[in-house]
């Protein structure tokens, strides 16, 4: 084996190499101010726009060895990629593929036989530089679909321009790339995202918008969410962003839309267990990457996680809910046939520690609302 | 000070040493592990150790709560490298230390001994910053084939002695050491000699097996009370260490001896197995989750360990967050070394002491598993007694404290899904 073939684990792990920053000075504020507690609160809003990098290694690790198939990875990590280890690169795969199939349920159309086939909204907070976007245009799933994706505003110049760049973003005939740039100039304050419009019928419509806006200014803003539907049955997708925000903050986030869409659902893919060692642990790691998760100290466990989305008004009585820890999610929902595949990929020789780490993270789910969510009544967690 | 004398001071001071000195310590320590058994003999007194995972500033605490060597006479269970960040100082430190005090440090082969393993938890990265070459990876590897399998520790006491780890200062007991009860059978100190807990010797154990077949008994009955072996107090058996635990494939000691173990280690059969398996709460074997090796069950270890004359199984091998775990009626227990693994898992770490049988009226020692069978190779009675487990002490340590590291610029940076 030669010295290049060998990723080397450990100066590589976790260091920000693709900077979602490359638009740094753009970021809330820019450079400039002299206030240091500005200033610290903009390097912590940078560290955690750091996670997204994170992710984005993560997943670029799981697609290189095998375990996931996505295309779109390697666009969003720059020079060589990391590999990570076989404990890692497992719970990137099954935190994806859990979301993959909440998704693909919510989607899947309840009545088949029906001709014309309703249409859904996703949005996606804290979006990043996820593909999924992406990978649902590549299924050819996107036909039916509204997409939305939130993020801070130098994560969107990047995705933007790698999205433009690389043409992730092929335009059909009847579709149109609008960027951020060409609409409005780079004001800060207004929300003006890029995407894709659709003519349907000589009207158009946006079909896909990424919105460069820091979440913790939506319950005030001014300016209107282009393309956003208030009639569609509609899913929220928060993998590891809500946490970030103080609790309050993201309540009045998802509040937000609950108050605007009748029909809505929610997904959380988040830690959990911060009272034991092990979550104790994760917290003073994190701190000292100066992220926190205000949101860890309130939502201990899964019961509390059920009765925030019960909060909601995600209850069985007008709708459903449902969490799962990630260990539970990999010995239920991932077909024995599956596991075995996945398993023979890299062997994972620190079982303890797997269920462990798995422990430590949930994905929650709610909605509220009758048609469009049947499918996902009938997922059992 | 020899050269060997400076290496390890380099090495305390978590410096890597050249290339060069490092093919020689290679050759050196080949030479003398060439010579030890699959199995090793070490006689009690003996400080008993699990995983250590490169975790460097962890080994020196352990060192200072152990007391260093080579006063204290160590064995460690293998997986010395691997996770950690200072895998390449840990074992290169341990393997100095073998070569220095031969007698005092005995060091047995963990499942991360491996060219595959290592290539895949970061030995063979680390190495390669370190070195810019792979050749100090391929000089461990070539010690790696030749660690021992196991370990058998003989002459171990039933009673606790009170302990002094400052063994250069006379007379300094620890104060909550003055004294100790002879009933004790397993007391834990945390890691400034402090008191945390004491189990007294219970009567011996008695499980039944349903039938001959050792693979197939039933769980351990409780309650009964005949017995007809020694008396509670001066039989202890032996204790076996290994990595991981046992194979359907041995059922005696002897059977280890016989393996040919200076290879990587394969994929499967004995060898493999004595490294990789796990006990579990199952009757008798069972497909091991990390796809190489097996579970084995109470049943199993409670036969083989009467079939062997053996008191105790100690292995490491699996996390436990309180730093040692004792299984089946205490016959098989689980020290892990490595606190806070990975600088992240937020563990404490044990070692397990084993007092030397000082009275001479103890267990004879033996050299193998042929001698002094106390069933005569015919298993009629369906009713078998446990050996008395020896009197064993547990020193529960956490992480060292970041400051005396000194070394990281930056602070170890552990993974999470973010």
């Amino acid at each position: 084996m030669s010295a290049q073939q060998i990723p080397n684990l450990l100066t590589l792990r976790g260091g920000p190499r693709f900077r979602g920053g490359r638009g740094r000075g753009r970021g809330p504020g820019g450079h400039n101010t002299g206030n240091p507690e500005l200033q610290a609160r903009f390097q912590k809003d940078r560290d955690i726009q750091s996670t997204d990098t994170d992710a984005a290694v993560s997943r670029l690790s799981a697609v290189d060895l095998g375990y996931l198939d996505d295309p779109f990875a390697s666009y969003f990590v720059s020079g060589p990629s990391t590999r990570r280890l076989p404990i890692i690169n497992r719970g990137t795969y099954t935190r994806t593929t859990a979301l993959d199939i909440l998704i693909h349920t919510f989607l899947s159309d309840h009545n088949a036989s029906t001709s014309s086939q309703q249409t859904k909204q996703i949005i996606s907070l804290g979006a990043g530089t996820d593909t999924r976007y992406f990978r649902l245009r590549a299924q050819n799933k996107h036909h039916n679909l509204i997409y939305h994706e939130f993020d801070f505003p130098s994560v969107s110049l990047t995705k933007e321009r790698i999205a433009k760049n690389t043409r992730l973003l092929r335009e059909s005939e009847d579709e149109t790339f609008f960027g951020a740039s060409e609409t409005i100039p780079s004001i800060s304050g207004l929300n003006a995202g890029w995407g894709i419009e659709r003519s349907k019928d000589g009207v158009l419509e946006t079909t896909y918008c990424f919105h460069p806006l820091d979440l913790r200014q939506l319950p005030t803003t001014q300016n209107p969410i282009r393309g956003l539907r208030t009639d569609l049955p509609t899913l929220i997708i928060s993998e590891c962003c809500l946490c970030y925000l103080e609790v309050e903050k993201s309540k009045d986030v998802v509040q937000w839309f609950t108050g605007r869409i009748p029909s809505i659902g929610l997904v959380l893919y988040e830690p959990i267990g911060v009272h034991d060692s092990f979550g104790q642990m994760m917290v003073s790691n994190l701190a000292a990457r100066n992220i926190t998760m205000p949101s860890l100290e309130l939502y201990k466990t899964i019961p509390d996680q059920k009765s925030r989305l019960a909060e909601f008004g995600f209850t069985t009585a007008d709708g459903g809910q449902a969490a799962e820890t990630v260990e539970d999610i990999w010995e239920k929902w991932i077909p024995t046939d599956e596991k075995e595949r996945v398993d023979a990929l890299e062997g994972l020789d620190e079982v303890e520690e797997w269920q462990m780490l798995a422990r430590h993270y949930t994905i929650a789910w709610g909605w509220r609302g009758t048609t469009g969510w049947e499918n996902l009544k009938t997922l059992q967690a | 000070m020899s050269d060997l004398d400076k290496a390890i001071a380099q090495l305390r001071a978590c410096r890597p040493i050249p290339e060069a000195q490092v093919r020689e310590l290679c050759h050196k320590a080949r030479e003398l592990l060439i010579e030890e058994g699959n199995v090793v003999t070490v006689t009690a007194p003996v400080t008993i150790c699990g995983d250590i995972h490169g975790q460097f500033h962890d080994l020196m605490e352990l060192f200072r709560v152990g007391g260093d060597v080579p006063d204290t006479n160590y064995l460690f269970m293998g997986d010395f490298v691997d996770r950690g960040f200072y895998s390449l100082e840990s074992f290169l430190l341990l393997l100095c230390l073998k070569v220095r005090y031969p007698d005092r440090m005995t060091l047995i082969r963990g499942n991360h001994e491996s060219r595959q393993i290592t290539t895949v938890y970061g030995f063979y990265d680390e190495c390669l910053r370190k070195y810019g070459s792979a050749n100090v990876w391929r000089y461990c590897c070539e010690v790696f084939d030749y660690l021992a399998l196991g370990a058998i520790v003989l002459g171990a006491s039933n009673t606790l002695e009170p302990s002094s780890v400052d063994s250069d200062q006379e007379g300094s007991f620890r104060s909550t050491q003055e004294y100790i009860d002879a009933d004790t059978e397993i007391e834990v100190l945390n890691s400034s000699g402090g008191f945390v807990s004491r189990v007294a010797r219970q009567k011996p154990k008695v499980f039944t097996t349903k039938g001959s077949s050792p693979a197939k008994t039933g769980p351990p009955g409780t309650g009964a009370s005949s017995f007809s072996k020694g008396t509670a107090g001066n039989s202890t058996g032996a204790v076996l260490c290994v990595h991981g635990g046992l194979s359907p494939l041995i059922d005696t000691v002897d059977k280890i001896r016989l393996l040919d173990r200076k290879q990587e280690v394969p994929h499967e059969g004995a060898m493999c197995d004595l490294l990789w398996s796990d006990p579990d709460e199952i009757d008798g074997w069972g497909l091991s989750p990390r796809g190489a090796g097996f579970l084995f069950g109470s049943d199993i270890v409670k036969t083989f360990n009467h079939t062997n004359d053996l008191s105790l199984i100690a292995r490491a091998h699996q996390l436990v967050m309180e730093g040692f775990k004792e299984m089946f009626d205490n016959s098989i227990v689980t020290v892990w070394s490595a606190p806070n693994y990975c600088y992240r898992c937020g563990n404490v770490a044990a070692i397990m002491e084993l007092n030397e049988d000082g009275s001479g009226d103890g267990m004879i020692p033996r050299s193998n598993g042929e001698v002094n069978r106390s069933d005569g190779g015919i298993v009629k009675e369906k009713e078998k007694v446990l050996l008395n487990g020896p009197a064993r002490r547990y020193r529960v340590f956490q992480a060292a404290p970041q400051d005396s590291r000194g070394m990281p610029a930056k602070k170890p940076v552990a993974d999470y899904f973010l």
